[in-house]
């Protein structure tokens, strides 16, 4: 288990929105610690929650378009009540982000060395100089080459990668606390998608920072992060240590996830999909929203919604099975799935 | 038996052109160079970074695009400069899947008619409504939406119909570009167990397009790596992912997150430097050469490779292992490079 402090502290976050169709169920009891020096996980397909998740905690949801509960600890003060005033400060400043697209972050019109110079002086009484030695000693630390000349480069002068890389220089330079990061490598290809979990990972190292990994693959979790949240339909269904998660999952949609994904090291017969399709928010099945999908639903499954527990070690899950139950299925689906290997 | 699809240096130079007068001042090298042949039956992978010019070659192939140079052979045909008119007959048996199904369906068109069209186009005889629910039906969609609009259907529903719109008049050839690069993982399991299916029952031939190198792992019997608009390794799946011999296809496999590195980023992998150059003015020599590591490591210099990789182009041909590779210092069972991306199979 990680043991740096907790910086984060969620606690029973739901996000609602009221539409004309009804009521969107965004995010359904999340509860969720993050610590210095760990990356944690959040993973789940698309529409299940994680970038609503993950705004909600930088406050950048309407609060009239979205009910909001529950608390968001940041060292102690809950993001989710403080004034508007205070949280800008916190954001972009101890709380930096990421996203997918760089142009969230860069404008298309300015240089990348005036952004970053203003970005500081916006938080910071520095002079313009002093600040433009800092960012130009951030984007040597993030990997770009030359960085003095590219300094005064517009961002369409970049590459993909290299965009990439500024938009977490311009994260990293207020020292923040926790960089969160929604679906950072998703455009990119895969060797510079792995550049660029190198980079983060080495900078969560050197800034001594926790970082929050968004992502819909699997395989860049299980590759970086730590700690672990499998996301479905607004709610956790597994979450833990990367080990526990990966290595003795527990939950059947985890199951079917890591049985569906093809794997560049080995050649299966069959890929074992998950039957079906993920259900709207507006009407999520009752009981574990899992179950029309699920091999191995039985009585309860819908009608009471499985309480979100631990089961020992930080390794928690909301699923009827029994334990004991679990392990037999597990070890039969890991039996057939190694049979169909060829 | 003779292959269904042929290719020999197949090239494709787009020009660029500027001013008012369009003069034209430079040409993007889309595909260059490129000989492969696809046999009856079955599915040959391509796989590479976005650019590359896998589309471009597909497009070529399907004659939706005129070949700078080279020629396409379809059942021994040479196909290359067949007119629009000429190709009528062969399109039913040469079909497409595309990458995004939201855009690649007409939103005003019910299932029915999107599905029956190329039955219309081509003047088949019978009820098109049988044959259109049949259809429907063998690729796992409900006969009964026959008239429901693509919207109406989640994404992988809506790839179903881009299948079942390839597959109306039984094509021999189906080209899959990126058919699952949208979809959600519990979902493209679902498309590519169908494609399996369709193939092993219908006995059709592929070409299989992905960025995704698990996927492509997954359905393919043989695959042609790309870089840069060229074909640096060609082979039997296992070959070409198992020991690979192009130092790009060793550090493109290896750059796959896999989850091996426990969290810790520790695994051995093969960075690359930079990012790929630009197909408007491609290095000289091999493409790669630039960011290559094992030339690198036949100098034991970072900065220096040697003179024939920066000169000469190195032709695609054996090299040491079953599978083909365009390359002048190709991997070796014992290079350092092989070793970090060969893979004990796993679950043993
Ligand atoms: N402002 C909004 N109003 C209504 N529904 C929303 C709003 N924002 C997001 N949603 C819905 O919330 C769900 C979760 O979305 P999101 O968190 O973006 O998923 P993802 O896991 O792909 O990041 C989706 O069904 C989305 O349509
Ligand atoms: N119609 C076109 N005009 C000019 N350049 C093109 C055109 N189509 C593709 N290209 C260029 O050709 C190269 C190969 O593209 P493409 O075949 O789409 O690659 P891939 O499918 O591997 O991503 C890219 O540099 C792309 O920008
Ligand atoms: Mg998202
Ligand atoms: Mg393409």
């Amino acid at each position: 288990m990680p043991d740096g402090e907790v910086l984060l502290d969620v606690s029973g976050l739901s996000v609602r929105f009221p539409t004309s169709d009804g009521v969107v169920n965004a995010v359904d009891d999340l509860s969720f610690q993050v610590r210095r020096g760990e990356t944690f996980g959040i993973v789940g397909e698309s529409g299940s929650g994680k970038s609503v998740t993950n705004l909600a905690l930088l406050g950048l949801l309407n609060r009239r378009a979205a009910n909001i509960e529950g608390t968001a600890l940041f060292k102690g003060r809950d993001l989710l009540t403080m004034p508007p005033g205070e949280l800008r400060r916190i954001r972009g400043k101890e709380i930096a982000m990421i996203f997918q697209d760089p142009f969230a972050c860069l404008h298309p019109m300015y240089r990348v060395g005036d952004q970053l110079v203003e970005a500081i002086r916006a938080h910071e009484r520095v002079p313009r100089r002093q600040a433009a030695e800092r960012a130009i000693e951030v984007l040597a630390a993030v990997g770009i080459p030359k960085p003095r000349e590219r300094f005064r480069d517009y961002p369409h002068q970049y590459s993909g990668g290299m965009r990439q890389r500024a938009m977490i220089a311009m994260a990293l330079l207020l020292n923040p606390d926790v960089l969160i990061a929604d679906e950072p490598t998703t455009a990119l290809d895969v060797t510079v998608q792995a550049q660029i979990l190198e980079l983060i990972d080495r900078v969560k190292k050197e800034f001594d920072i926790a970082v929050v990994l968004i992502t819909h693959d699997l395989g860049v979790v299980a590759e970086v992060a730590q700690t672990v949240m499998v996301m479905y339909a607004g709610r956790a269904m597994e979450q833990g240590p990367r080990q526990q998660v990966f290595g003795k999952p527990l939950h059947p949609y985890t199951w079917g996830l890591l049985e569906s994904i093809p794997h560049v090291d080995q050649k299966v017969s069959r890929l074992v999909p998950i039957e079906g399709a993920p259900p709207s928010l507006i009407f999520v099945p009752p009981g574990c929203p899992f179950h029309p999908r699920c091999p191995h639903r039985f009585g309860p499954c819908d009608q009471k919604r499985p309480e979100f527990r631990d089961r020992g070690g930080g390794h928690a899950e909301a699923c009827h099975l029994s334990a004991d139950e679990k392990r037999t299925l597990w070890a039969e689906r890991q039996e057939r799935f190694t049979r169909a290997a060829v | 038996m003779e292959p269904l699809v042929e290719v020999e240096g197949l090239t494709k130079r787009f020009p660029i052109h500027r001013g008012l007068l369009q003069r034209t001042v430079g040409h993007v090298h889309a595909v260059e160079d490129v000989t492969f042949s696809i046999r009856r039956g079955e599915t040959l992978g391509l796989v590479g970074e976005s650019g590359c010019g896998k589309s471009t070659t597909a497009r070529l192939i399907l004659k939706l695009l005129e070949a700078t140079e080279g020629t396409i052979r379809f059942e021994g045909r040479d196909i290359t400069r067949l007119s629009a008119r000429e190709m009528r007959p062969l399109r039913r048996e040469l079909q497409m899947v595309f990458q995004d199904p939201y855009s690649s369906l007409n939103p005003r068109q019910t299932v029915g008619q999107i599905v029956g069209t190329p039955f219309a186009i081509h003047g088949i005889e019978g009820s098109t409504r049988s044959k259109v629910q049949d259809l429907m039906e063998r690729v796992g969609l409900n006969p009964e939406h026959y008239n429901r609009y693509p919207h109406e259907f989640s994404g992988g529903q809506r790839q179903r119909i881009g299948v079942a719109r390839a597959l109306a008049l039984s094509p021999k050839l189906i080209v899959c570009d990126e058919p699952v690069s949208a979809l959600d993982v519990s979902i493209q399991a679902q498309i590519l167990n169908l494609l399996l299916s369709l193939q092993h029952d219908f006995a059709l031939t592929y070409l299989f397009i992905s960025h995704d190198l698990g996927v492509v792992r997954h359905v393919s019997d043989r695959i042609a790596v790309m870089y840069l608009g060229r074909i640096v390794e060609i082979g039997d799946a296992g070959d070409v992912y198992g020991v690979p011999k192009h130092p790009y296809t060793a550090a493109l496999l290896s750059a796959v997150p896999t989850g091996e590195a426990g969290g810790e980023m520790k695994r051995e992998r093969i960075i690359l430097s930079g990012d790929v150059p630009s197909p408007v003015d491609p290095p000289p020599g091999c493409a790669f050469h630039p960011r290559c590591p094992k030339a690198r490591l036949v100098t034991g210099s970072p900065d220096e490779v040697p003179e024939n990789c920066r000169t000469e182009i190195p032709p695609l041909r054996n090299s040491g292992g079953r599978q083909q590779a365009a390359c002048w210092y190709p991997l070796r069972p014992d290079d350092e490079l092989q070793r970090v991306v060969s893979h004990e199979p796993r679950g043993s």
